[in-house]
């Protein structure tokens, strides 16, 4: 049995390094795939803050456009006042706040920037002094001033195309940046999938193989099942040929051997008569002759002759009572048995009830512990196994130790075990198979018996495809244990 | 006529020993009837049905079987003797060891009058035997030729 052990034990230690190396590979696959997917997250971020940062050029140079824009509009609106004579357009104070937001905005906008915020405090000196200068009354020295002024609004122009040009500097800048993320999200990207396509393809791969292997060993595990069942099934019925020969070998032999037995008995009786007529004989030849006697004839027929007989007449009967036994077995074993579904407490109880008087005559405690498993069995042959067992436990209690016995009883795996369990004298581990065999006992012959009941049991027990057993030490009570199959599978032996 | 031709008694015992006993007996219960004793069936069978004195053609007689014999199963002569229509009428004790309850109610079946188990206890056996002796004596066995 060792090397298919062995070769079981090296293939499962295979499987798991090899399931240990899937689950690495695996695990390593998908934290690849983390990383590239946080890349990837990156790398959008990146994209989104450089997109953010173009909005924000574009933000600053439409600012700074639309602050220079309204610085234009007030002038127009100024001079156009001066020329008409008119009081200034509406439109002059809107230009003037759109300037001011212009300007804070600028201040807000380039505040990251010390370039650009250098040049914040300039546009905001020229500007004030432009509105100062527009806000002023419209009379003949605003052309003047506005002449005056001249050097500062083209200083402040001056200062506006600068920042136009820093901002399309950054632009440009932060265009080319967006596109370079762009494009690394692009790379990125398509790796990232190869990456989750190989490992969802590995994945699939290990599951597929480890499914395989798994409906592989299935199918090989349910052969040998199968396997184990047809050599269970050619086991068993080698076993019930066998018993089957047996049986009518018993029957033939028990009753060939009783044909001559009879003529011995018969002729023992024949020879006692013809002694009692040598007797009387002898008892008349003393009385009227004791000439003609001698002593050994005396002895023959007084002594001799009814010893023999004697002898002879103890012999055959217990002849007789051996063959019987033999042919009772042989008959049992002929007997069809019919399978029922049993409530074998019931049974256990009933046989103990049955033995009570013998119970109470040895002050034995005999108890069924819980409840024993219901099977499908012969009901007269479990009763004859049960009650045999329980009796024995009785009849070979511990002399000075009140009598204790137990059943006990529980299934599994399709097998019903029947335990009795006593706490009598026991059997010698010597004898264990021996108390099996017909006509053989064990331990001091004090009880009556011939040597049956148990080899009755196991017969019967084998007739109903199970086993009995015994585990016992001298004087240290004995536990019989008889296996019976749940379902009894049919007596093949009687069906063929 | 059963007064002017005895009964004879027709024993089909192979053991001579039984036979031995059997006739002791019989003897023994005051019964002297002529007997005819066959070892095997064959010649019992020729016996019964051929011989010129046999039973088929010389008065009524009475079987006593064994089951048990080398060349053929009692229970076959039993059969051959119930299937004629002459012999049908004669009784036939069968007197042997197998006490099978199947086996006995076959042989009643078959049309056996009586059956006896020799029982191995000789005084049940000498018993047995001389209770047949007084069946023998007080029975009325028909004439085959009479038929």
């Amino acid at each position: 049995m060792a090397p298919p052990a062995t070769i079981a034990a090296t293939a499962s230690e295979q499987q798991r390094r090899f399931g240990r190396r899937v689950v690495t590979f695996v695990s390593l696959g998908f934290l690849a795939v983390l990383v590239g997917a946080a890349a990837s997250v990156l790398v959008v971020l990146r994209a989104q803050s450089h997109t953010d940062w173009v909005t924000h050029t574009y933000k600053v140079e439409r600012s700074i456009i639309s602050m220079s824009r309204a610085a234009g509009g007030m002038r127009a609106d100024a001079l156009t006042a001066l020329y008409t004579h008119q009081p200034r357009a509406p439109s002059y104070y809107q230009f003037r706040q759109e300037l001011r937001d212009g300007m804070d905005d600028v201040a807000r906008l380039t505040a990251d920037n010390p370039a650009q915020r250098a040049r914040v405090p300039i546009l905001r000196k020229g500007y004030g002094q432009i509105i100062a200068v527009l806000d002023a009354p419209v009379d003949g020295q605003l052309a003047q001033r506005l002449v005056a002024q001249e050097p500062m609004r083209l200083q402040v122009l001056a200062t506006v195309s600068k920042m136009m040009a820093d901002e399309q500097k950054l632009l440009d800048a932060r265009t080319a940046a967006q596109e370079a993320s762009a494009r690394l999200f692009w790379t990125v990207l398509p790796f990232v999938g190869a990456l989750l396509m190989v490992v969802a393809f590995s994945s699939v791969f290990a599951i597929r193989r480890f499914t395989g292997d798994l409906a592989r060993s299935k199918d090989e595990l349910a052969e040998m099942n199968e396997g184990l069942e047809t050599a269970v099934q050619i086991r068993t019925r080698d076993l019930q040929r066998a018993n089957e020969e047996i049986q009518r070998f018993a029957y033939i032999v028990s009753h060939d051997l009783r044909s001559p037995l009879v003529n011995v008995m018969g002729f023992t009786a024949e020879l006692d008569t013809a002694r009692k007529a040598l007797e009387k004989m002898i008892d008349d030849a003393e009385e009227k002759a004791p000439e003609i006697l001698t002593q050994e004839a005396r002895i023959a027929a007084r002594e001799d002759l009814p010893e023999a007989i004697g002898f002879i007449r103890s012999s055959t009967q217990r002849m007789d009572r051996l063959i019987n036994a033999i042919l009772r077995l042989s008959r049992e074993g002929r007997r069809a048995l019919a399978p029922d579904l049993l409530d074998t407490t019931a049974i256990v109880q009933n046989a103990i009830d049955s033995m009570r008087h013998r119970i109470d005559e040895a002050g034995a405690d005999v108890r069924i512990e819980g409840q024993l498993p219901a099977i499908n069995c012969d009901r007269v042959a479990f009763e004859q196994i049960m009650s045999n067992l329980v009796e024995n436990a009785i009849k070979y209690a511990a002399p000075g130790r009140p009598g204790e016995v137990r059943i006990r009883g529980q299934a599994h795996l399709g097998r019903a075990t029947f335990d009795v369990i006593d706490n009598g004298r026991g059997v010698s581990p010597h004898d264990h198979e021996r108390i099996f065999d017909l006509f053989r006992r064990s331990g001091v012959q004090d009880q009556p018996g011939e040597g049956i009941g148990l080899a009755h049991v196991r017969a019967l027990a084998h007739r109903l495809g199970g086993t009995v057993d015994v585990e016992s030490e001298l004087d240290k009570g004995a536990t019989f244990k008889v296996i019976l199959p749940v379902v009894f599978a049919g007596d093949k032996d009687r069906a063929a | 006529m059963n007064a002017h031709q005895p009964v004879n008694i027709v024993m089909i015992e192979d053991d001579e020993g039984h036979a031995r006993l059997i006739e002791k007996n019989i003897r023994r219960a005051g019964i002297h009837n002529d007997i005819r004793h066959f070892i095997d069936g064959t010649t019992a069978l020729e016996y019964l049905f051929h011989a010129k004195d046999g039973p088929l053609h010389n008065g009524p007689a009475l079987v006593l079987l064994d089951l048990n014999l080398p060349d053929m199963s009692g229970t076959d002569i039993l059969t051959k003797i119930k299937a004629d229509a002459t012999l049908k009428r004669t009784p036939v004790v069968v007197l042997t060891t197998t006490d099978d309850k199947v086996e006995i109610q076959r042989c009643y079946d078959l049309g056996c009058n009586v059956y006896i188990t020799k029982p191995v206890n000789y005084e049940n056996f000498a018993e047995a035997i001389r209770q047949l002796g007084l069946f023998l004596s007080v029975i009325q066995v028909p004439d085959p030729s009479e038929a």
